[in-house]
Order: structure tokens, then sequence, then C-alpha cells
């Protein structure tokens, strides 16, 4: 479904993707790791179109995406959720999803109807699945921080995604929430039929679901295999796991 | 109508001249803008006080002496008047956003604006040149007024003092350095509050000595704070906003064009200053030269 | 919706404050009518201001530019064409929206302080022209005595129409905000990187929305035509726009109604204290320091403290 290859990306001389290869199948979950500053980040803005490539290419259901500006990315298909919280803290909770949901009905442009009463089913049974549905009064603003990275991959749902871009979508949370979230998160890729690609600095969460792991250092891959793969890679163990 | 070579460059001249008033002003507002992050909009109603002053100090005194007298004290009566202005109440807003900042100069410039019809009343007021400036001089063929000429001298000497400034004084250097960067500034012990107040006297300083020296060449109105205002920044912002070179620049561009407009189509000269600043930020939306921030 | 407001409880009270604005000129004198109907047209401004500042979050620095617009192009319209009256009330609004679009289009491939100042020099642009162009538009002078449809020609009348365009103005602005354009032009001021992210084409709506402010500003415009009959240079001037701002300032940028307070009290306060003394403006900025100094909220959204503590804590914890 999405190939990345030979990405590259610099910033004034910094590289901060310098060849990276990517590849997510169909209905798969696969999970990016590396330590802090190897690119993981840059390569999901690369990706979303957030920021525009030096060289390489993303290639998404068998098109070329890395000319697009993000909200076209978004139209075909891609969502993503923030590492650190992104959501819309003046709007309630439901105001929050519904943004996401009305751009993929392509209702946004609608002037004179009560947007209260549009979207309402779509947004709540996001909400329901989330776990949000009693604070979709509440404003995002006034959320516990938990609660609030909760809703940052509820919006990202709004948009029907095919494939889900999560960014550390557990940072912050405590024990029980990470659990929660992950089971939530698996749930839904079986329910909706999503594919899944994410980063975490959490590696139980990561071999606990992750069928494809992708590992990144100074801005490059080093390989992406299965579990036992990764696990066994010499190169991986040298700089990430510390020769374990 | 045909224009000979004399009268373009003497046009020109005239621009240049224009222009230096201009930096002068300009100079100060970006000075400023630079070091508070924020457009001083009373600068405009200061550089009016300037050359109401000029008006008064020139009258007390027979002669030409009036005038160079004036020179020396509306600037320095203009930046009493900011200094009261920052240490009494405006001190009090530096940690609140720009938008409050903003909105206290736009204060300012009400109340001194009425202060200024107060003391001085509505009706215009004007004020002649010096005797060794009077008259005008032959260039090429074409006359060209003697006080224009001083004004071309007296820019570039505001330029060095004010390069100096910034560059060679300490305080010039601290002010540059809170310019880009204030917490740092904070952080090794300077008291940036101080820093503020003197950028801010300083920049009011030379609105006034532009004040004093536009005196001679235009009719003293209430509107003048106004209308320059607009210019000004308009010219800080084609500059680069901080960038006292760009303060030259974008006077240079303002005054030519303008002096130009004159000759071509006189009923718009006006808009031609204008039509060259959207050009410029058509093309360079931050300003020609680099902002300080 | 329209249920909800009904059944609010500030229905009672806006019902009979509309109530008693309708039958004001029967028993007010005619300068009190003369001052409504001033309030009224320059609520209408700035409460257009508000759609694109407060509920977008752009930097119109010069939105007076297109009140200017309007009503010189309605002006224009009723003194120096043919065509029908009623045509010119049609005109003036949607040539201040074209304006909007042109320069709009040119200031939003722009960010945040370079989006106004860009506008500033684009406005200012037009305001010299208009202040020159003496044959056209009568320059400094501006036009006077500019002819009105016998229907709205007295205060009276003209005081009726004002009010109920402004009424049916704001009931559009509110079904507007209201929107799902509306609440898209909102998450694009509040994030406009997740807006992005989410499908939506951040620049597209804010000239949207843009397009939508002038063209009130224009109606305004036209409103103020049709109480004064004259136009000036000056109502396109900067200082009309820092003066919007401050009215928006004053009345609270994210309320719907605060624009409309704050222009009430600019306007009343401008003629108030101008009857006792001709020095207006030196009082105008003391109050305006007053308000820097001891209401930073604006004073709409100082009684909304006052009323609804909870929100101020509920905005000050979402940004930690």
């Amino acid at each position: 479904m999405l190939q990345v290859e030979s990405l590259m990306k610099s910033f004034d001389d910094f590289m901060a993707v310098d060849g990276a290869n990517l590849t997510v199948g169909k209905g798969e979950i696969v999970a990016v790791i590396g330590p802090n500053g190897a690119g993981k980040t840059t390569l999901f803005n690369l990706i979303t179109g957030a920021l525009k490539r030096d060289r390489g290419r993303i290639i998404f259901k068998g098109e070329d995406i890395g000319e697009l500006p993000p909200y076209e990315i978004c139209k075909k298909g891609i969502s993503r959720s923030y590492q650190i919280v992104n959501i819309f803290p003046r709007l309630t909770v439901f105001g929050n999803v519904q943004v996401a949901v009305l751009s993929h009905q392509r209702r946004s442009s609608n002037l004179f109807q009560p947007a209260q009463n549009i979207a309402v089913e779509e947004t709540r049974s996001i909400l329901e699945s989330m776990g949000l549905s009693n604070k979709g009064k509440s404003i995002a603003g006034s959320l516990s921080h938990g609660d609030q990275k909760i809703l940052e991959i509820a919006i990202a749902l709004g948009n029907e995604p095919e494939l889900l871009i999560l960014d550390e979508p557990t940072a912050g949370m405590s024990p029980e929430e990470t659990q929660d979230t992950m089971e939530l998160v698996k749930r839904l890729a079986n329910q909706r039929g999503l594919t899944i690609l994410f980063c975490e600095h959490d590696m139980n969460i990561v071999f606990s679901i992750a069928q494809s792991i992708m590992v990144m250092r100074h801005g490059q891959t080093i390989i992406q295999g299965s579990l036992d793969e990764v696990r066994n890679n010499k190169e991986v163990q040298e700089a990430y796991l510390g020769g374990e | 109508m045909t224009f000979g070579p004399a009268e373009l460059i003497c046009q020109l001249l005239v621009g240049i001249s224009r222009s230096m008033i201009l930096f002068i002003v300009c100079a100060g507002l970006s000075f400023v803008l630079g070091v508070l992050r924020i457009p001083n909009i009373a600068h405009g109603t200061l550089y009016m006080i300037g050359a109401f002053a000029t008006f008064s100090i020139t009258k007390m005194f027979a002669g030409s002496s009036g005038f160079w007298i004036a020179l020396i004290v509306a600037p320095l009566l203009v930046a009493v008047v900011s200094l009261i202005a920052e240490r009494v109440l405006f001190c009090h807003l530096y940690e609140r956003e720009h938008l409050m900042l903003l909105l206290f100069t736009f204060a300012l410039s009400l109340i001194l604006g009425d202060l200024v019809k107060i003391v001085w009343g509505a009706e215009y007021k004007s004020v002649s040149a010096p005797l060794l400036l009077k008259g005008s001089i032959s260039i090429l063929g074409a006359s060209f007024p003697r006080y224009n000429l001083f004004l071309i001298l007296v820019g570039p000497l505001v330029a060095i003092a004010i390069w100096l400034f910034t560059n060679k004084t300490k305080i010039g250097k601290i002010s540059r350095a809170a310019a880009v960067d204030r917490e740092m500034v904070g952080v090794l012990g300077i008291n940036v509050s101080w820093v503020f107040a003197i950028a801010f006297v300083i920049g009011c300083y030379l609105a006034g000595v532009g004040g004093a020296l536009v005196a001679p060449t235009v009719s003293i109105t209430l509107g003048m704070d106004h209308t320059l205002i607009i210019e000004a920044f308009l010219i800080v912002i084609i500059g680069g906003l901080g960038n006292m070179w760009g303060a030259l620049v974008g006077s240079l561009i303002f005054g030519i064009t303008h002096s130009f407009g004159v000759l071509f189509w006189p009923q718009f000269a006006i808009v031609f200053p204008y039509i060259a600043v959207v050009i410029v930020l058509l093309l360079r939306p931050k300003g020609l030269l680099k902002s300080v921030w | 919706m329209f249920k909800n407001i009904i059944h609010s409880k500030w229905f009672g009270v806006v019902a009979g404050i509309f109530i008693l604005l309708f039958i004001c000129p029967l028993f007010a004198p005619r300068f009190f009518v003369y001052i409504l109907a001033l309030i009224y047209v320059t609520s209408l401004l700035a409460m257009s201001l508000n759609m694109v500042v407060g509920h977008g979050g752009l930097f119109q620095f010069h939105h007076g530019v297109f009140y200017g617009v309007g009503a010189y192009a309605v002006a224009l319209m009723l003194t120096k064409s043919s065509m029908p009256m009623w045509f010119g009330f049609i005109v003036g609004p949607v040539v201040a929206a074209i304006i909007g679009l042109i320069i709009g289009w040119f200031c939003v491939r722009l960010t945040r302080l370079y989006f106004g100042m860009l506008q500033i020099s684009l406005g200012s642009l037009i305001w010299a022209i208009v202040f020159r162009w003496y044959n056209f538009t009568g320059g400094d002078d501006g036009i006077h005595g500019i002819p009105m449809p016998s229907l709205i020609a007295s205060l009276n009348s003209s005081y009726y129409f004002i009010l109920i365009i402004l009424v049916i103005c704001l009931i559009l602005m509110y079904m507007i905000l209201k929107s799902p354009f509306g609440n898209t032009l909102q998450a694009t001021r509040d994030n406009s990187q997740r807006c992005e992210a989410v499908g939506i084409n951040v620049k597209r709506y804010q000239l949207g929305g843009i397009v939508v402010a002038t063209f009130f500003a224009g109606v305004a415009g036209v409103l103020f035509v049709v109480l004064e009959r004259s136009v000036f240079p000056d109502l396109l001037f900067w200082v009309l726009s820092l003066e919007i701002f401050i009215m928006c300032l004053l009345g609270g940028w994210f309320t719907f109604a605060g624009p409309i307070l704050g222009a009430a009290i600019t306007v009343a306060l401008r003629t108030f204290v101008g009857r006792y003394t001709e020095y207006w403006t030196l009082i105008l900025g003391i109050m305006l320091i007053l308000v820097i100094f001891f209401l930073p909220e604006g004073v709409m959204g100082f009684f909304q403290g006052l009323f609804k503590p909870g929100k101020k804590e509920v905005t000050e914890r979402g940004k930690s």
C-alpha cells in the first residue's frame, strides 16, 4: 500500500533523513523504531506532505504522492496523529472530530446549515469507539493529557483513512492507558480494515502488536523485517538494543 | 512636457533630500521596532511635536539663530516627552502581549495629538529657513534650494552617528543584541527594561530631529502625524523590520519615486511611492534587507 | 438551531431590546436616532472584522478599505451612473467583496504579520488613488449630497432600513459562523497545521472568510452612505481600520456580539464626549489606556469572566 524508496531530506546542512526505505502492506501493522533523532517524525512528516522531500519516492496505492500538499494526501486516504498533542483546543471534543468528518464528507464549505446537525452519527460513532462519548461536550483544551492523546487519534479517524499513521501514540501515558490505547488501536485496525504505521519508544508495545518493524538510525533505514529478523540483526543490536 | 537633464537631476536631488528626513524618522521607528518588536504609532505625533516645537523656538529668537537652537532643543524636548510616557506608563506593559503595546502607542498618539492642539491651536504654522540656507543654488542651470542641499548633507551624518552608536557604543550594541534575543540579554544580567527605555527614547528623539528638519519645508499642520506614520511604517516594512540600512533604502525608494511622480504626473505624485511599496512587498514580502527578527 | 435560540434565556432580553429599538424613532429626539443608526453601521463593520480576525485568525490590518470601497462604489453608482438606485446598493458590497478577493488572494500567500503588512500597503495605495482622483472620486473633498430612493430618504426611514439590514446581516453572520464553513474557519484559526492534515485547504477557507467579511464590510459602507449621504477618503484611511480593531478588542474578540458593544461604546463616547469638549480624542486616548491597564479581555470578556469563571480556567489549563 505504501512504499518509501531512498527518501532524503536535509535542513540546511543536517541530513534528517538520509536514505529511508519502508514497505507497508495493506492491512498490516508496521512499526518504525529508532533512537531519538533517528528521523522517524521527519519521515512521517514527509509521507504526510508536511515537509517536502529532497529526493526519493513516496508511493501510495501506486501513485507518487511526494509533491502533493498535505490536504491532498489526506484525501487520498492517509491520516495521522501527532506526537505532541495537536488538537483544536477551543472546540469541543465533538467539534474536534467533526472537523475531520466534515472534511471527509466534503461538506466543510457548507455555509448555511447549522453544523451541529451535520455528520452527527458518524462523529458520535467515532467518539464511541474511542471511548469518548461521555466527553463530547467538553472543551478539548480542558481534557486530561491521556484523553487528549486519544482525541488525537479520534480526529485522525474522522477522515476514514485507509492508512493511519500514529506518531508515538502512547507517549506520556500511564501503563494502563497505554495498554488500553493499543488494544483500541488493534481493535480498530481489525474492525475498520485499517493499515497502521506507527512509531514508539515502548518496545513492549512494538513487539506485541507490530507485524513488521523498520529500524532507523541517523536518518537511514537499517532493516525492515519481522520481529525475529530485527531482534537478531547485528547492526540493530549495536545501534539500538545495546547489544543484548 | 520635456525635461532636460538638469531638471531631472534636480528633481532626483530633491527626492534624495526628502528621503533624508524620512530616513531619520524611519531609522528611529525601525530602531524601536527592532528592540521592542512593535511599531510606535506615536512616532508620527512625536515628529509633529518636533515640528511645532521648532516653530515656537524659532519664534522666540530673532534672526536665524532660532532655527539652529530649535534644531538642538526641539528633539530633546520630544525625547523628554517620550521618556515621561515611557517611565510613567509604557514600561508597565512590557510583559504584556504586543497588541497591548501597539494600542498603547495608538492611545499615546491620540493624547499627544490633542495636546498639540491644546498648546498650539489648530491653524497651520510655518517656519522659515535660516538665512544661511535660504534661497537656491544653481545646478547645471536649474535651481536647487539650499535647504535641500543641507538635508542631503545632514542625512549621511545622522546615518554615520547611528551606525557609530549601534556598533561602537556599549548601549548601542546591547540594544542590537536585545533586538535579536532579548532573553539572552536578560540572562546576561542586563536590565532589559532599561534597554527598552533607552531604545524608545532614542527612537523618539530621532522622530523629533526629523520634525525639526522638516519644519521649514512644509506647512506644519495637525494631520501631519497620521500621514507620516503610514509612510514611515511602509518604508520600514519594505526596508526590512528593524534594519537601519533598510530604512535608508526604503526612504530613498519612497522619496525618489515621489519626486519623480511630481515631475511626471503631479496630481498622482503620492501614488507612485505606494505603488513602489506594493511592488516591493509582492516580490519580497519580508522586505528588501534582512529584518532583525 | 432556531428552537435553541428561542428557548435560550437571552432571547427575551434581546427581543425586548429590538422592539425598543424599533419604536425608538417615535419618541426619541432626532439626534439620538441618528446616533443609533451610526452605531448600527459601525457595529456591522466591527462584526465583519471580527469574522476574519477573531474567528478566522487573520491579521486583517486594513479592513476599513473594504468599507470605504463599498461606500464609494455605491456613491459613484448613485451620482455618476444612470442605473437604478437599488442596483447601486448591490454593487457596493459586491465590489467590496471583489476587492477583498483580489487583495486577499495576494495576502493569504503570506503568513500572519506579512499578511497584514501587504494589506496595509495595498489598502494605502487605494486610499492614495481615491484621495487624489478629484475628477472621479472628489479627491479629499469626497462626494456629498448623494441622492437616495425616496423610500429611505428621511432620517426615520433610513433608520429602519439600516436596522433591518443590520438584523438580517447579523442573522446571516450567525448562521455562517455556526455552519460547517464557520466551524472550519475557526479550526484553521486554532490549528491550521492540523486542518491541512485533515484534508482542509486552509488558504481557500481563509480566502472564503475574507470574501464573506469584506462583503459585509461593503454592506456597512452602503449603509453609511444611506445615513450620511456622503463619502470621503477618511473611510479608507488606516486610522479607521485601527479604530475598528480597537472596537473588537474593547468588545471582546471571541464572542459573537462583542464587537457590537465595542462599536456602541466608541461611537457613543465620541459623540457624547464631543459635545462637551473638542478634545475628545484626548479623552478617548485616556480611556483606551485605562482599558489596556485594567480590562485586558475587553469589556465583554470582563463580563463573561464575572458570570462564568470556569471558562477562564479552561483556557489556561489548555495552554499548559
